[in-house]
C-alpha cells in the first residue's frame, strides 16, 4: 500500500533489468516528475544511471556505449518519438517500459521500427502517478472539470492514473462513489471498465476483505482547500507551492543562488520526514534545536538563538557551516520565509477567522471578524477574497447574510474583478446546491451532539480546529457506517465486512490537510490502511484556478438561460 | 551458571542460555539490559499475569501442560506492547511494498520485429550482393558502355517512360533534368536526389558483411582477397586516367570511382556501415569506466573487511594483526586514488579535442566523475584510521583494564541489587503481603490456587539457583499431589517445609513477621525451605559421612516445630533489621556456594547416601525415620538436578510412612510467599548473580560458601548437633584457609568490595569455630 515504494520498486527493477554499464534514462515530461519525486539524483547515480534525457529532446548525441532505459507514458507522441529513436538508435540497447497499458498495434509499429534490433525489453510498469508520500499520490492534473462534467482527456488520464495505482499496489477493488457527483460516477465506471477489460492484469491473490476504492468529488468540500494551513508540508504548499516536492524560492527576498529551488522529500530528508506533520510552532522549536545542535558542534557559536532571524544571521555567518548543513540552511530558509509571510500577511489573525468560519456557528461574530479583517490593509488580496468565499460558502443561505456588503468591501479594497468573480464561482462550485453531504451543518443527532460537546470542551488549537469532511467520511467508512444512499457501490456486490485497504480518490484535487487526516487515521486505526489520491494536490491558489476552470463554462450556460437565479 | 542446571522438567525442551528474561524468555545481551528490560516491562506484569492465570486454576492439568499454557497466555501480554500503544501503523512503517503488476510485450514485439528484420536483412544483403557485383570488375578501365551493360545486368532498370517525375522531389524530367537510375535497385531519380557510394565505402561494406557471414576460423582469406584486388587496382591507375575520364564524365557521366544510387539504398547501406563501425569500436570512456567500476567493486569488497579490522583494533582487541590491517588500508586507499584518477581522466576526456565533444558526452563525463566523488566521499569517510603501534599497545592495555572494571562493576551491581532486594523485601513485603491475603478466599477453597505461582517459578527455573529450583520442584509435586488429592503427601511436604523453617534461618522468618504474622510465616517458610535444603544437604553429608546416627536430631526438631513457628520468630523480630543484610545476601549467594561445596565433598556422601537410602524407608518406623531418607533423596536431586521423577517416588514412599500432620494453610501461605519472593528475586537478583558468577566463577562462590555451611549451625548446633560440630571443625578450618586464599587473591586484583565481603565471612567462620571449640571444652 506504499505508493512511494511501489514506484521506487518499479524504477529500481527497470535499472536492475538493464544490467551493469553506463545508462541513460529516457523519459517524457510526466514520467520525469514521477521518477524525480521518488528518487534523488545521487541515489540514482549509484545505480549507474548517469544521464536523464527527455525522449522529445532533439539535442541528444549518439552514445552507443550507453544503455537506454525508456520510461514513458503510452501516448501517441511518445510512441512516435520512440519510433524515430529506434530507426536511428542513439544508444546501444533499449529497455522500454510504458507506465500504462499500451495497445497491441502500437507495439507492432514499434517492433517494425526496430530494424537494428536494439530493443531488449518491452514492458508495462504501472508507475503512472506521482507518489507524494507513502499514502498520498497525485496525478498533477489541473482543470479536470468543465462545468459539472469531465474534460474528456482528463477522464482518460485519471482513469489511467487510478488503474495504474491499483496495479502498482496489486489491488482489484470494489468501487464506491459519491452519488451527488456525476464525475465520480463516470470515473468509477471508467475504472471498472478497465478492470473488466484487463481482467488478466487484475487477477491478484484474493484477500479476505476485498480492497475498496472510494471516489469523491472536491466540490463536496470546497472549504478545506480555502483554509490556511499550519502543518509544515501543508503550509509550505499553501504559502510557497510544493510542486513534485520542489519549492520555488526564487521570489524570496535575498535568497542565495543555490537555494532558489529546494527539494523537500521525506525519503531523503530526515528533518523533513520528522516534521512533515508537525505544526508551525513545533517546527520552530525543532529547527531551533537542530540549529543549537549544530552550534554545539561549532566551538565559536556561543550566542543563543532567540528568533528565526537570529538563526538566519547565524547561518549566514558561517559559510562553511552552511555547506556542511545543507539541510539545516534549507529548512531555516523555508521556515524563515514562512514566518515572514505569516507576519507580513497577518496569517494568524486571518487563519483564526477562517477556522471560526469553518467550524463555529456564530454568524454575528463571524461577519464582524471578516469585516474587520477586510479593513486591515495588511491582509492580502487573496486572503481577503478567501475570507469572503468562506463566508459565502458557510452562510450561503443565512437570512441576514452580509455577502453583498462584503463584496462592496472587496471592491473598495480594489480587489480585481476576476478575484471578485471567484467568490461567486466558489459558491457555484461547492455551494449547497451542489453538495451531497452535510459539509457545514450536521443534521443527524449524533453529529449535533458531537459538535455540542466539542463546543463545551473548547478548542485546543484555534488554528487547527478544522477537520476536513474526508475525516468523517473515512471514519464512517472504516466503521462500516457510510451510507449506501450517498456513496453507492458500483455493481451489485457490496462489502460485508469493514474495509481494510482503502484507496480514496478526490476528483478536483486533494489537500495536504486531508493527507494529514489520512495519515492520522492510518496511525490510529488498527488493521486499516488508507491511501489518498487526487487529480492534483491543491492549495488555495491552485484550487481557485480549478474552480475558475470548472465554472467557466457554466457561466456561459447561465448567461444563455438568463438571470433566473442570482 | 543458569545453564549448568537443566530445567526441572525434561519436557520443557531446549535449555536457553544467556540473559534471559524470566517472563518472556527474551535473550538480552547483558544483565544491565536484562535488568532494565525487566524493570520496564514486567514490574507491572506480575499481578496482572497472576490475575489472568487465576482464571485457569479450575482446570487441573499436568504441570507441563500448564507451563505451555502459561507461555501462550503470557506472550501476547508482553509482546503486544508495540502495537498496543498505537492503534494503527504509520504509513512509513507499512510492510515493504512488493513489486507491482507488470506485463511484458517482448514476445509480441519480437514476433513482429522478426518478420520485419527478415525483410530488412534480405534487403540489405541484396544491396550488398549487387554492390559487390558492381565493384567486382575493373570500373576504371572499362568503357562506359560496358559498365552500363554490366550495371544493367545486375539489376533491371526501370523504364524511363514509366517515370515522368522524380519520385523523391516531384520535379518533371526533361532534357535539362535528366533521369538517373539507381544502380542498386534500378529506380529512377533526378540528379539532385541522387547519391553516390564511394568505392572505399562499398568495399568496406562488402568486406564487413563477408566477415560477418564467413566462418570465424577463416576471416583473413575472405578479407584480403577482394580488398587487395580492388584497392590496389584502383589506387595505381587512378591518377593516370582521372584527367581523361573527367572529360568523358562530363558527357557520359561515367562513374569510375563511385556508384550511383537512390537515397533509400544509401540510407540502408549507411546504417549497415554504422553498425559495422560500432561493432568492434570501444570508446575510451568505456575502457576507463570499466576500470573505474572494477575499482569500486574492489573497494566494496575490501572496505567492510578493513572496517571490521580497524574497529576491532581500535577497541584494543587482538583478533587481527595491526600490520595486516595496515596493508589492507593501503590497498583500499590505493583503490580510492585510482578511482579518483580514473574519474578525473574520464572528466577531461576529449576536452582538448577539436571539435569539442557533444555537450551530452561532456555531461556524461561530469556525472560519472560526480558519482565517483560521491562514492569516494561516502566510503572514505567511513574508513576509520588505525591506531599507531604505541597507541595500539595502549589500547590493548586500556581494554584489559576496561574489562576488569566492568567485571567489578557487574559485581558491584550484583551486590547492590542484592541490597536492593533486601530493602524491597523490607519495604515491599506489605505489597506482597496484600496479595496473598487478597487471594486468600479463593485459595482456601481451591487447592490449585497457587498453580500460577508454581508455573511462574517454572519459567524462571532455568535461571534460578538450584535451591529455588528445588523448592519449586517440591511445590510442583505438592501441587500435583493436591491435584491428585493425596492429602497425606501434601501434608508430609508441608511438614517438611515447616521443619525447614524451624530449623533454619530465623531472620528470614522475622522479616516477614515484622510486617505481618501470616506473611512472615510464608516468607520464612520459603526462605527456610531454601536454606534448610541446603543445610540438610550439608548436614546429611556430614551425618552420613562422619556420623552414623543422624536420625536423632531430626526427631528432636519435630516437636519444636509449632513453637518456633510463631513464637520463635517473634522473638527475633527485633534483630531483624540488623541481621537482614548479611543474611539475605548469603541466602542468595548460597547459589554459588552450593555447587562448590558439592564438588568439594561430593563423592563420599553421595555414595553413602545411595547406600543409606535403600534401607530407611522399609526398615524405619513411622515416627523416627521420616526425615533422613527423604532429605537424602532430596539431596541427590539437588546435586544432579534431574530429580523430579525420582523425587516424587520418594515422596510417595514418604507419604506412606507419615500421615498428614499438617493442615493446608501454612503450606499455601508458603507457596504464596514463595511466589512473592520469586517475583522479587526475579527483579534482578538471580541474573546479576549469574552474571557476576559467570565472569569470575571462582571468586564469589567459595567466599560465600562458608556462610552457608556455617549458618545452619549457627541456629541449632549449639544444642542439637554436638556430634556434627566436632567434625565441622575440620571443615571450618579448611574453609577458613580457603577464604584467606581468596581474600589474598581479591586484594591482589584490587577488588575491595570482595575483600570486605570475604573478610566478613572469614570473621564469621572464625567466630563459629571459636564457639564450637568452647562448646567442646
Amino acid at each position: 500500500m506504499n505508493v512511494t515504494l511501489a514506484v521506487k520498486q518499479y524504477i529500481s527493477k527497470m535499472i536492475e533489468n538493464s544490467g551493469p554499464g553506463m545508462k541513460v534514462l529516457l523519459m517524457d515530461k510526466e514520467t520525469t516528475s514521477i521518477v524525480s519525486v521518488v528518487y534523488t539524483q545521487s541515489e540514482i547515480l549509484q545505480k549507474e544511471v548517469y544521464l536523464f534525457e527527455r525522449i522529445d529532446s532533439q539535442n541528444r548525441d549518439s552514445m552507443k556505449h550507453l544503455k537506454a532505459i525508456c520510461f514513458l507514458r503510452p501516448t501517441k507522441e511518445n510512441v512516435q518519438h520512440l519510433i524515430q529513436e529506434l530507426r536511428r538508435p542513439k544508444y546501444s540497447v533499449y529497455f522500454i517500459y510504458f507506465s500504462n497499458v499500451i495497445s497491441k498495434s502500437e507495439i507492432k509499429t514499434l517492433a517494425e521500427a526496430d530494424e537494428q534490433e536494439v530493443v531488449a525489453e518491452v514492458q508495462e510498469f504501472y508507475g503512472d502517478f506521482i507518489a507524494v508520500n507513502p499514502h498520498l499520490f497525485s496525478l498533477n492534473l489541473q482543470g479536470v472539470a468543465r462545468g459539472r462534467s469531465w474534460e474528456p482527456s482528463m477522464l482518460t488520464r485519471c482513469t489511467q492514473g487510478l488503474t495504474s495505482v491499483l496495479l502498482a499496489l496489486k489491488k482489484c477493488p470494489m468501487i464506491r462513489y459519491q452519488l451527488s457527483s456525476d464525475m465520480s460516477k463516470r470515473l468509477a465506471e471508467s475504472v471498472k471498465q478497465i478492470i473488466t477489460k484487463e481482467y488478466e492484469l487484475f487477477d491478484f491473490r484474493k484477500t479476505e476483505v476485498p480492497p475498496l476504492l472510494l471516489i469523491l468529488d472536491r466540490s463536496d468540500d470546497a472549504i478545506t482547500p480555502l483554509l490556511n494551513q499550519w502543518t509544515y508540508q501543508a503550509m509550505v504548499h499553501e504559502l510557497l507551492g510544493l510542486n513534485n516536492n520542489r519549492i520555488d524560492l526564487s521570489r524570496v527576498p535575498g535568497i542565495s543562488k543555490d537555494l532558489k529551488e529546494v527539494v523537500l522529500s521525506a525519503e531523503n530528508d530526515e528533518f523533513y520526514a520528522n516534521n512533515l506533520y508537525l505544526n508551525f510552532g513545533e517546527i520552530g522549536t525543532n529547527i531551533k534545536n537542530l540549529m543549537e545542535d549544530f552550534q554545539k558542534k561549532k566551538p565559536k557559536g556561543q550566542e543563543k538563538l532567540e528568533s528565526i532571524a537570529d538563526m538566519k544571521a547565524f547561518v549566514d555567518n558561517y559559510p562553511q557551516f552552511k555547506k556542511m548543513s545543507g539541510t539545516v540552511s534549507k529548512h531555516v530558509t523555508v521556515v524563515g520565509e514562512l514566518s515572514r509571510l505569516v507576519s507580513e500577511r497577518r496569517l494568524m489573525e486571518v487563519s483564526e477567522v477562517e477556522q471560526e468560519l469553518a467550524c463555529q456557528n456564530d454568524h454575528s461574530n463571524a461577519q464582524q471578524a471578516v469585516r474587520r479583517l477586510l479593513q486591515n490593509p495588511r491582509v492580502s488580496e487573496l486572503d481577503a477574497v478567501r475570507l469572503v468565499m468562506l463566508y459565502a460558502l458557510r452562510y450561503e443561505r443565512h437570512s441576514s447574510s452580509i455577502l453583498p456588503s462584503l463584496m462592496d468591501e472587496l471592491n473598495r479594497r480594489g480587489v480585481s474583478e476576476r478575484n471578485r468573480r471567484m467568490v461567486q464561482a466558489a459558491v457555484e462550485y461547492g455551494g449547497k446546491r451542489i453538495r451531497g453531504s452535510d459539509l457545514i451543518t450536521p443534521t443527524d443527532a449524533v453529529a449535533i451532539t458531537k459538535q455540542f460537546f466539542k463546543g463545551l470542551k473548547g478548542v485546543e488549537n484555534v488554528y487547527t480546529q478544522h477537520q476536513p469532511l474526508l475525516h468523517d467520511t473515512l471514519d464512517q467508512l472504516i466503521k462500516g457506517r457510510l451510507k449506501d444512499s450517498q456513496f453507492p457501490y458500483l455493481g451489485a456486490s457490496s462489502l460485508r465486512d469493514r474495509p481494510q485497504d482503502i484507496m480514496v480518490f478526490m476528483i478536483g484535487g486533494a489537500t495536504y490537510e486531508e493527507a494529514l487526516t489520512v495519515y492520522n487515521l492510518n496511525r490510529n486505526t488498527p488493521g486499516v490502511r488508507i491511501v489518498l489520491g487526487g487529480s492534483t494536490i491543491q492549495n488555495t491558489k491552485s484550487f481557485l484556478e480549478e474552480v475558475m476552470s470548472a465554472t467557466g463554462q457554466q457561466r456561459r450556460r447561465r448567461e444563455v438561460t438568463g438571470d433566473r437565479s442570482p | 551458571m543458569a545453564s549448568s542446571y537443566p530445567p526441572p522438567f525434561e519436557g520443557t525442551g531446549e535449555v536457553k542460555e544467556g540473559f534471559l528474561c524470566p517472563l518472556c524468555l527474551k535473550d538480552l545481551q547483558s544483565f544491565y539490559q536484562l535488568q532494565g528490560h525487566y524493570e520496564e516491562e514486567h514490574s507491572g506484569d506480575d499481578r496482572h499475569v497472576r490475575g489472568q492465570l487465576k482464571s485457569l486454576v479450575q482446570k487441573a492439568k499436568k504441570a507441563k501442560d500448564k507451563l505451555l499454557k502459561r507461555d501462550g497466555e503470557d506472550r501476547p501480554d508482553t509482546g503486544s506492547y508495540e502495537s498496543f500503544y498505537y492503534g494503527g501503523v504509520d504509513p512509513y512503517m507499512w510492510e515493504p511494498q512488493e513489486l507491482g503488476a507488470t506485463r511484458s510485450h517482448l514476445d509480441v514485439f519480437k514476433k513482429h520485429r522478426a518478420a520485419r528484420i527478415d525483410h530488412y536483412v534480405i534487403e540489405v544483403n541484396k544491396l550488398i550482393i549487387r554492390l559487390e557485383k558492381l565493384t567486382s570488375f575493373d570500373r576504371v578501365n572499362s568503357d562506359s558502355a560496358k559498365i552500363r551493360a554490366i550495371e544493367k545486368s545486375v539489376v533491371s532498370w526501370v523504364n524511363d517512360s514509366d517515370v515522368p517525375f522524380c519520385p523523391d522531389c516531384g520535379n518533371k524530367f526533361n532534357i535539362r533534368n535528366r533521369r538517373h537510375h539507381c544502380r542498386l535497385c534500378g529506380s529512377i531519380m533526378c540528379r539532385r536526389c541522387m547519391e553516390f557510394i564511394p568505392l572505399p565505402l562499398a568495399q568496406k561494406l562488402i568486406n564487413g558483411t563477408r566477415e560477418a557471414l564467413c566462418v570465424p576460423g577463416s576471416p583473413g582469406q575472405s578479407q584480403t582477397l577482394p580488398a587487395g584486388g580492388g584497392s590496389s587496382g584502383m589506387g595505381s591507375r587512378r591518377g593516370s586516367i582521372s584527367s581523361l575520364s573527367s572529360v568523358t564524365s562530363m558527357l557520359e557521366e561515367k562513374d569510375d570511382e563511385k556508384i550511383r544510387c537512390c537515397h533509400h539504398c544509401m540510407d540502408t547501406l549507411l546504417k549497415k556501415q554504422q553498425k559495422l563501425d560500432e561493432k568492434d569500436h570501444i570508446p575510451d570512456i568505456v575502457k576507463l569506466y570499466e576500470r573505474l567500476r572494477m575499482c569500486m567493486m574492489k573497494v566494496d569488497e575490501k572496505a567492510p573487511d578493513y572496517i571490521r579490522m580497524a574497529e576491532s583494533l581500535n577497541a584494543g582487541e587482538t583478533t587481527y594483526n595491526l600490520d595486516t590491517a595496515g596493508g589492507l588500508r593501503l590497498e583500499v586507499q590505493k583503490y580510492y586514488e585510482l578511482i579518483d584518477a580514473l574519474s578525473k581522466k574520464i572528466l577531461t576526456l576529449g576536452l582538448k579535442d577539436e571539435p569539442q565533444p557533444h555537450p551530452k558526452a561532456l555531461q556524461l563525463q561530469k556525472m560519472i566523475r560526480y558519482s565517483a566523488t560521491l562514492f569516494v566521499q561516502e566510503k572514505l569517510l567511513g574508513l576509520m584510521s588505525l591506531p599507531t603501534k604505541e597507541k595500539y599497545e595502549e589500547l590493548k592495555q586500556k581494554r584489559k583494564q576496561e574489562q576488569e572494571r566492568r567485571l567489578q562493576q557487574e559485581r558491584l551491581a550484583a551486590q547492590e541489587a542484592l541490597k536492593r532486594r533486601q530493602e524491597s523485601e523490607k519495604t515491599s513485603t506489605p505489597a506482597n503481603g496484600e496479595l496473598p491475603q487478597a487471594q486468600r478466599a479463593p485459595r482456601m477453597t481451591k487447592a490449585g490456587g497457587w498453580l500460577p505461582s508454581a508455573e511462574s517459578v517454572h519459567s524462571q527455573s532455568e535461571l534460578e539457583d538450584p535451591l529455588l529450583q528445588q523448592i519449586q520442584n517440591i511445590q510442583s509435586f505438592l501441587r500435583q499431589a493436591r491435584e491428585a488429592q493425596k492429602a497425606d503427601e501434601v501434608a508430609m511436604l508441608e511438614e517438611n517445609l515447616r521443619q525447614l523453617e524451624d530449623e533454619y534461618d530465623q531472620q528470614q522468618t522475622c522479616i516477614a513477621i515484622a510486617l505481618s504474622e501470616k506473611l512472615a510465616k510464608e516468607e520464612s517458610l520459603q526462605q527456610g525451605e531454601l536454606q534448610r535444603l541446603e543445610a540438610q544437604e550439608l548436614e546429611d553429608r556430614r551425618q552420613w559421612g562422619y556420623t552414623v546416627s543422624s536420625t536423632q536430631p531430626a526427631i528432636n526438631w519435630e516437636p519444636s516445630l509449632d513453637i518456633s513457628h510463631t513464637g520463635g520468630c517473634q522473638e527475633d523480630e527485633d534483630t531483624t533489621e540488623e541481621v537482614l543484610t548479611p543474611k539475605v545476601e548469603t541466602s542468595a549467594l548460597a547459589v554459588m556456594a552450593f555447587p562448590t561445596l558439592t564438588s568439594q565433598e561430593d563423592s563420599p556422601p553421595r555414595l553413602r547416601s545411595l547406600g543409606g537410602h535403600i534401607t530407611p524407608p522399609g526398615g524405619e518406623t513411622k515416627s523416627s525415620s521420616p526425615l533422613n531418607p527423604f532429605e537424602e533423596e532430596e539431596l541427590t536431586p539437588t546435586e544432579e538436578d534431574s530429580s523430579n521423577p525420582f523425587f516424587e517416588d520418594i515422596k510417595k514412599e514418604r507419604s506412606e510412612v507419615t500421615n498428614g500432620k499438617n493442615d493446608y494453610n501454612p503450606f499455601e501461605e508458603d507457596a504464596d510467599s514463595e511466589e512473592g519472593k520469586q517475583a522479587d528475586a526475579a527483579r534482578g537478583n538471580p541474573f546479576e548473580e549469574d552474571d557476576a558468577d559467570a565472569s569470575n566463577p571462582f571468586m564469589e562462590p567459595p567466599g560465600n560458601s562458608p556462610d552457608v555451611s556455617t549458618n545452619p549451625f549457627d541456629g541449632e548446633d549449639d544444642e542439637d548437633l554436638p556430634d556434627v560440630d566436632m567434625i565441622e571443625e575440620e571443615l571450618l578450618l579448611q574453609q577458613i584457609d580457603n577464604i584467606r586464599a581468596y581474600i589474598f587473591d581479591a586484594k591482589l586484583n584490587g577488588r575491595l568490595d570482595e575483600v570486605e565481603l570475604l573478610s566478613e565471612n572469614l570473621r564469621e567462620l572464625q567466630h563459629t569455630l571459636q564457639e564450637q571449640k568452647k562448646k567442646k571444652h
